[in-house]
């Protein structure tokens, strides 16, 4: 997109397609919105960009009446529109495309995509309007699929197609491209510019990505702790600029840039040009034009002569008869950080799954300093000295309702009992230690987990596996979910831990988290490793490549 | 007495021990398919019978007693709705508390009162009644038998053709997703319960006005359980289940004709197929995940 | 959860009252309960009236057959022995996540074992009662733990195996005592034989520990206090208790944890099930038992001790005070009648009681949840104490 396509779309804005003003929405003690001010045109791709927690996504939920405001108007057009029930939301025209939870897989896309209407059901209308979305907007889709047989991608088509059906003025996109890989993403881009320039529809774009935001969107608005902080017109700001609007103060260092989606200030590379940042848009032709990348693929091994501290052989995981991994192989060095590079649901969650002790591998082996492990006894990775911080935390992690001392200890119960009993008084000093050790601010160790913020509760995760002394560290996004403070400590605890001569495995989705932490860098399509190459010769379209599933 | 008229006995009083499996199995295949697995069904058929022989004695009219048996149905899955898919109570504990409230109760009442004996008419199919073997079995019943004609293809409709079916059936396999879809989950749990309990109650009733024309203590003697059993091992399909209703009601004529026929069999047997069955079904069918994903939970939003 | 069992100072009291008022917004719950508890009572009192008793002379009689003298409350604590034995086994399989709702057809199981043990094999003395008793405990426990091998080798829902292996119980202990060979009477002359099995000998039945003039200390009712407390400690202080509340609260991070999710999850249902087991024994041995199989034994011990542990909040020493309530209304029960009330008036007062404890925190924690406006999972798990035990 050239700056000449922005002016123009930038002629004098009519009026907005949506109004919001003075948006307010607390929970208990927590502001999530706070007087929020918010105008959205037509034909225009409106920005909404914050951390974690900086209120996009209570607002959208108050803009589709999941949540209701505790004050605040909304004006469609000129019209005040009162919004209490999804259908409310569907009737003024306004549409959501969700990223999780929204398609029921045990139903058709027919089925799917009339969800949530009225009246009667037309399967043989229904089938051919899906057809008729699909054919204008070139998402291709059989509407007579289950859609628990569809991938990623299609998925995406399918949540497109229900929203666009409806024929909404406003299109909401909630992080469209976490599941995505690039190629998807640019197809994803494509027919939003198409809804938007060619339709007049108005079109707001939630991310957390920088790179995402500046590429893809005409105007933006950046919320801080739930409030407007920053608005302007996308071509006139700069990625440091957002960044800085977003955390609320300068942003120089790599870990911060990188926990804000953009890519570290690394070599020859400018961050600051504003164009910096390879996007989905931009790196979507190379994917045609082949570039042929040259990597070494399949076991690269960190360095010759070393023992690798984690060694996954020919990993092979069949869930339900559908391959989820594999021949995986990969080496880790003590003191390295390799990060596993990959778009969401190609096989890294049943990796995760694998090194917690949760699923047992078709074959294949897994080896901690030398020496394979025994994966069906239970606890084997614990004590053969690998710690892993699991992707969801509250689903494996930790316990929600018991205590923070209770679940820092719980994984070496032996350390603070004595015939079967538990000693209190050694499980709350070794609670205190580590809680002091870790900075896990709480009132008591007696507080359950559940009321902890995220941050607070991944440092407890951290803090149990790091005090077991483990070899290796398994991280599995580990910072999804944390506001940008939280993040730098996670980046700063896992560089210490490698310079400490721990092995690393950074299993991350962000593009910019591995290309700032990690030294080599394995990416991961279709739960086989597709390239494993070092960090100074990774460029983002190498990646993408990769991630795409083009090899070399 | 022939061979045929032994089988023509049997297949008369399976039958009519079939029905009332047959009504409730529709309501719980429905509640099921939303995602509640309702115990309560227990409770909805005995407070049915009772009311229904309790109104019937006091109209006069067993039809009337039959309405009645199901708005007692319909007030049981109001009851259990709205204490496990509004306060969140959680449904077994819920199934339970009413089973053994409604048993307690019944059996109260019916110690300290009596009723007039009101049964409801019978209907008699003309030629076909003469059919061997089956005619009279299958033509010459209670009226209320005939409303199965009705009441079977109509859940079968509700389920897979109708708009509320296709949300029912969301809302009992991702409750989450079909809830950001703007359906309001718990309002249709509800709803299906409130179907459920109007056809359990119209079962129970048809057991008590229909079929004996009196209420004794424990009148349905678990037949609720039964008919769980009977979605269970109809794998969450209507035809199975109704299948499994027939096998559990001849399997039941077989017991109570034994002594008739001067058979030694072990009636225990045939007491406990119901279960067995149901339990076998299980450990064969899991595997195929027919099983409505979010049967038994309760839905919250935000939680996942 | 901050509210588990601490035996450390004999707080006992403390623990037991501050059951009735947990966590923060206790004074509501509290008062929603008793509020509750009224209405349950109301409506009690109103249906003895609508239907022509007296409420006054109904409490009467409860009073006099429960609590008046020293038979009485023999009679009570008689009832309450199994009723704890069934409760506490409740607690352990609903903590560990795994809820079992099938003890009634578990303490025929054990009622069964111990039946045969007591007439069927040549053991004299007192060795005979403690082999009856290891024998009810090994059965049902074994019967759970067939549900537990359901769930896990094919994942089979355990609530609804539970419930399913009741019937089938039932029907076992019917095929025995219409048995010959197994366990129906003997034949005297031509007399008819009913459903049942022979008496036990003396040798077999529960007596009284200790002399006291008109009471009876049951060695079902010691039994049953100790396991409560050993059940309350081993969940509070042991090794062995933490993991079945991690397995329950999350079985995922059990097993990554290092839990052996499948031995212990079974061992949790088959400890329920044998104290159920030890429940049907108890009753098969006690003074207010028929003291002989049938299939009418169990009285609804199973499904009434299972509502104690759901008042108790699976708290074994909560149910302690429970059980004994309960064991009140069963006693009280049959002086019922003679006031023309009929005894399963107290089967509608049971139910009535149990939701009265089971519905206030829930709605107390959902209206302050309603008044902050949002639904979060946060909230739920405050207001759901008694549905947090995850369904399998």
């Amino acid at each position: 997109m050239t700056i000449d396509e922005r002016a123009r779309e930038l002629t004098p804005p009519t009026t907005p397609a949506l109004r919001l003003r003075g948006i307010s929405k607390r929970y208990g003690p927590v502001v999530a919105s706070d007087g929020v001010d918010l105008d959205v045109h037509h034909g225009e791709i409106h920005g909404l960009l914050g951390e974690n927690g900086a209120g996009k996504s209570t607002l959208m939920k108050i803009l589709l009446g999941l949540v209701k405001r505790d004050s605040g108007t909304i004006l469609r057009g000129e019209e005040p529109a009162d919004i209490t029930s999804p259908q409310e939301a569907v009737a003024l025209g306004i549409g959501m495309v969700h990223q999780h939870f929204s398609l029921i897989d045990a139903l058709t896309v027919w089925e799917n995509v009339i969800l949530g209407d009225t009246g009667k059901i037309d399967r043989t209308a229904a089938c051919r309007q899906v057809e008729e979305v699909s054919r204008r907007y070139g998402l291709p889709i059989d509407p007579l699929a289950r859609v628990d047989r569809l991938s990623a991608g299609e998925r995406q088509r399918v949540e497109l197609i229900k929203c666009l059906r409806r024929d909404p003025s406003v299109l909401i996109l909630d992080e469209p491209t976490s599941v995505l890989t690039q190629a998807e993403s640019a197809e994803l881009f494509t027919v939003l510019r198409q809804v938007v320039r060619t339709e007049d529809r108005a079109v707001i774009l939630i991310s957390h990505k920088l790179a995402e935001i500046t590429a893809a969107t005409d105007r933006v608005t950046v919320l801080r702790k739930g409030r407007v902080v920053f608005h302007s017109e996308t071509s006139a700001t700069t990625p440091q600029e957002l960044a800085r609007q977003m955390v609320g103060r300068d942003v120089s260092l790599r870990a911060e840039g990188a926990a804000l989606g953009l890519l570290p200030v690394d070599g020859g590379r400018p961050a600051d040009t504003g164009t910096a940042p390879d996007t989905a848009l931009d790196t979507a032709p190379d994917i045609e034009t082949g570039t042929a990348p040259d990597t070494e693929t399949g076991t690269a091994s960190p360095a010759p002569g070393v023992v690798p501290a984690l060694r996954l052989r020919d990993l092979t995981v069949t869930v339900d008869g559908v391959t989820a991994l594999s021949d995986l192989s990969l080496d880790i060095a003590p003191g390295e950080i390799l990060g596993l590079y990959g778009v969401e649901g190609n096989g890294q969650s049943v990796l995760g799954d694998l090194l917690s002790g949760l699923v047992l591998p078709t074959s294949g082996t897994v080896e901690v300093g030398g020496r394979p492990v025994e994966l069906d006894r239970p606890g084997a990775l614990h004590r053969a000295g690998l710690g892993i911080i699991p992707e969801d935390r509250h689903s494996s992690g930790v316990v929600l309702d018991m205590s923070i001392a209770e679940n820092l200890v719980m994984k070496s119960l032996g350390d603070v009992s004595g015939r079967g009993f538990i000693s209190r008084r050694k499980m709350y000093g070794i609670a205190r230690r580590l809680a002091a050790e870790f900075n896990i601010v709480a009132p008591s160790m007696d507080t359950p987990v559940r009321s902890l913020s995220g941050g607070n509760q991944q440092r407890v995760v951290l803090a149990r596996e790091l005090s077991a002394g483990p070899s290796v560290l398994v991280a599995a996004q580990p910072t999804h979910g944390l506001d940008v403070g939280a993040i730098e400590d996670m980046y700063q605890r896992l560089q210490d831990a490698a310079s400490g001569g721990v092995a690393v495995l950074l299993i991350s989705t962000e593009l910019e988290e591995v290309m700032a932490l990690a030294s080599r860098i394995a990416v991961i399509c279709s739960g086989r490793i597709t390239g494993v190459l070092p960090t100074g010769e990774a460029t983002a379209e190498r990646l993408g490549m990769l991630v795409g599933g083009v090899a070399a | 007495m022939s061979a045929a008229d032994d089988i023509s006995t049997i297949l008369s009083s399976g039958i009519r021990l079939t029905v009332p499996l047959a009504f409730a199995a529709c309501g719980e295949y429905l509640a099921e398919r939303a995602g509640t697995m309702n115990i309560s069904l227990e409770a909805m058929m005995l407070g049915a019978a009772f009311g229904s022989v309790a109104t019937a004695s006091a109209t006069g009219s067993a039809t009337t007693g039959l309405v009645a048996g199901v708005l007692i149905g319909l007030l049981i899955g109001f009851v259990h709705g709205n204490l496990a898919h509004r306060l969140e109570v959680n449904t077994f504990v819920v199934g339970l508390v009413l089973n053994a409230l409604v048993l307690g109760l019944t059996s109260y009442l019916i110690t300290i009162s009596s009723f007039d004996s009101h049964q409801v008419s019978q209907v008699s199919v003309p030629w076909l009644r003469d059919i061997p073997l089956i005619g009279h079995p299958l033509f010459v019943e209670r009226w209320p038998v005939y409303l199965l004609l009705l009441v079977i293809p109509l859940t079968w409709w509700l389920v897979e053709r109708s708009r509320w079916g296709l949300e029912l059936r969301a809302v009992g396999e991702q409750p989450q997703a079909a809830d950001v879809t703007g359906i309001r989950v718990n309002l249709r749990r509800r709803q299906a319960l409130l179907w459920c309990g109007a056809l359990a109650g119209l079962g129970g009733a048809y057991l008590a006005v229909g079929e004996v024309g009196s209420f004794n203590q424990n009148m349905t003697a678990g037949r609720g359980y039964i008919v769980i059993a009977a979605v269970i091992f109809g794998a969450w399909r209507l035809g199975r289940t109704l299948l499994g209703c027939v096998l559990f009601g001849l399997a039941d004529a077989m017991r109570l004709a034994l002594p008739a026929l001067g058979l030694t069999m072990n009636s225990q047997l045939l007491v406990v197929a119901p279960y067995l069955l149901a339990l076998l079904a299980m450990l064969v069918f899991t595997t195929r995940n027919r099983e409505p994903k979010a049967l038994g939970q309760p839905f919250v939003r935000g939680s996942t | 959860m901050n509210e588990r069992e601490d035996l450390g100072s004999g707080d006992v009291l403390r623990r037991l009252l501050s059951n009735l008022n947990p966590g923060p917004s206790g004074w509501r719950t509290g008062a929603a309960t008793i509020l509750a508890l009224l209405v349950a009572l109301t409506l009690s009192s109103l249906l003895i009236a609508v239907t022509g008793g007296s409420p006054v002379a109904s409490v009467e009689a409860l009073f006099q057959g429960s609590m008046s003298d020293l038979t009485a409350w023999s009679s009570t604590l008689l009832y309450a022995a199994p009723l704890l034995l069934v409760a506490v086994g409740a607690c352990v399989s609903a903590r560990s996540g795994l809820f079992n709702i099938g003890q009634e057809g578990q303490v025929l199981i054990g009622a069964l074992a111990a039946a045969w043990v007591g007439l069927r094999l040549a053991i004299t003395g007192p060795l005979l009662i403690v082999v009856m008793l290891l024998a009810a405990g090994l059965a049902a426990g074994g019967w759970a733990g067939l549900s537990s091998l359901m769930y896990r080798l094919r994942g089979v829902n355990v609530v609804v195996s539970t419930l399913l292996m009741t019937f089938v119980a039932q029907q076992i202990v019917a095929y025995a005592v219409n048995t010959p060979w197994l366990l129906q009477e003997s034949r005297i002359g031509n007399a008819i034989v009913s459903p049942q099995s022979n008496p036990l000998p003396s040798s077999a039945l529960l007596g009284s520990i200790g002399e006291y003039p008109g009471l009876q200390i049951n060695a079902g009712l010691i039994i049953a206090l100790i396991a409560a407390v050993l059940i309350a400690v081993a969940i509070s202080r042991t090794t062995w208790g933490f993991k079945i509340t991690m397995l329950g609260r999350n079985p995922l991070a059990a097993k990554h944890a290092g839990v052996r999710v499948t031995a212990l999850g079974g061992a949790a249902l088959a400890v329920s099930g044998a104290f159920a087991g030890l429940a049907g024994a108890v009753l098969l041995a006690s003074p207010v038992g028929v003291n002989r199989l049938q299939p009418g034994l169990s009285m609804n011990i199973g499904w009434d001790g299972l509502l104690v542990a759901l008042v108790a909040r699976n708290r074994p020493l909560a149910a302690m005070p429970v059980a004994l309530l309960f064991g009140v209304l069963r006693s009280g029960g049959g002086f019922l009648a003679a006031t023309g009330v009929p005894s399963f008036l107290v089967d509608v007062v049971k139910a009535l009681l149990v939701l009265a404890f089971v519905a206030p925190p829930v709605v107390v924690a959902l209206a302050r949840r309603r008044r902050s406006g949002d639904r979060t999972a946060g909230a739920r798990r405050e207001a759901a104490p008694v549905a947090e035990e995850a369904i399998a």
